[in-house]
C-alpha cells in the first residue's frame, strides 16, 4: 500500500506578526525598563521598604563588600582623597548632597567613617541609595 | 525626444535585515535596562535645617551586630522601637533619632532599622559613631 505523502508545501512564512510582537517587546522594554545604573558588577545595594523618589548627588561614592571606597569601578578611593575631592569641587559649599552606593554586606564601621569624615569635610547629607523591595512597591 | 521610462521592480523585499535589526534592538534593551525601582535613605539630614523644636533631646538607638536593639540604653524590641517612634514624632515631627550602629553591623541592617524609624514618622534621622559625635547643627 502507498501512503499519500502527507508533507506541505512551504511557500513563504508571513513575518508581519512576528515583527509586530516584536516590536511590541521593545515598546514594553522601554516603557517598563530604564536606563541600567552603572554599579559595579556584583555590588547589590541594601533593600529598603520606604517608596522614596532616587535624585541625583554631585558626587557618587561607592562602598564595595570588600569594605573599600570606589569613586568608579576600579579606582579606589580614600578618605581623605574623598574629601579632598568635595572640597576641590565645592560640594559642601554649595551645600549639595552626595550618594552613597554602598553594597548591603558592607559593614556600618565604613558607613559611619565615611559619614564622619564627610560630616568634617562639611557635608550635611549624605543619600544611601537603596533598592525598593517588592513589598513596599505593592 | 522620449525617454525611455525605467519601471523599477517592486518584487519580494528581503525582510531579513529588518528582523535581524529589531532583534538586536530588543537585546540591547533587554540588556541595557533596569527593571529595580531605586531610591535612597537619608544617613544624614541637611545641615540645620531643624526648627526651634529640634532642641528636644535626641533618642539614642543602637544596634548591635546580632540585630540587638537599645532605646536610650534599655533593651527593647523592634516593635517598641516602633511603636515609641511614632508616639515621639506625634508630639514632635521633628524628634532627633541617633542611630549608632556596632561597627560589624552590615549596611542591610543599618537600611532596615532606618526604614523602622522612618515608617514611624521619624524625619530626622542620623548616623553616628558615638554620642560625642552628634553634632545639633546637623538637624
Amino acid at each position: 500500500m502507498q501512503l499519500k505523502n502527507t508533507r506541505r508545501d512551504i511557500k513563504s512564512i508571513d513575518l508581519l506578526p512576528l515583527i509586530n510582537v516584536v516590536f511590541l517587546l521593545i515598546l514594553f522594554v522601554l516603557i517598563a525598563g530604564r536606563p541600567s545604573t552603572n554599579h559595579p558588577a556584583g555590588l547589590e545595594v541594601a533593600r529598603s521598604t520606604i517608596q522614596s523618589a532616587h535624585q541625583g548627588a554631585a558626587l557618587s561614592v561607592w562602598l564595595k563588600q570588600d569594605d573599600g571606597f570606589y569613586l568608579s569601578d576600579v579606582k579606589p578611593v580614600t578618605l581623605s582623597e574623598l574629601t579632598d575631592l568635595v572640597a576641590q569641587k565645592g560640594i559642601a559649599a554649595q551645600g549639595l548632597p552626595l550618594e552613597l552606593i554602598a553594597d548591603r554586606r558592607a559593614t556600618a564601621k565604613q558607613l559611619l567613617a565615611f559619614r564622619r569624615a564627610m560630616a568634617a569635610a562639611g557635608i550635611g547629607e549624605i543619600r544611601l541609595k537603596t533598592e525598593l523591595t517588592g513589598e513596599a512597591a505593592e | 525626444m522620449q525617454l525611455a521610462r525605467r519601471q523599477r521592480r517592486t518584487g519580494f523585499m528581503g525582510l531579513t535585515p529588518l528582523i535581524d535589526m529589531i532583534f538586536l534592538l530588543l537585546l540591547f534593551f533587554l540588556l541595557g535596562s533596569d527593571f529595580v525601582t531605586y531610591g535612597q535613605s537619608r544617613l544624614a539630614p541637611p545641615r540645620g535645617t531643624g526648627g526651634e523644636t529640634s532642641a528636644a533631646p535626641p533618642v539614642v538607638i543602637t544596634l548591635s551586630a546580632d540585630g540587638a536593639l537599645s532605646w536610650n540604653g534599655a533593651r527593647v524590641d523592634a516593635a517598641f522601637l516602633r511603636r515609641e517612634t511614632a508616639k515621639l514624632t506625634a508630639l514632635n515631627d521633628e524628634q532627633m533619632m541617633v542611630l549608632m550602629p556596632a561597627g560589624s553591623a552590615n549596611v542591610q541592617q543599618v537600611t532596615t532599622i532606618m526604614d523602622a524609624l522612618q515608617a514611624s514618622g521619624a524625619q530626622s534621622i542620623t548616623l553616628e559613631r558615638d554620642v560625642f559625635d552628634i553634632d545639633l547643627a546637623d538637624f
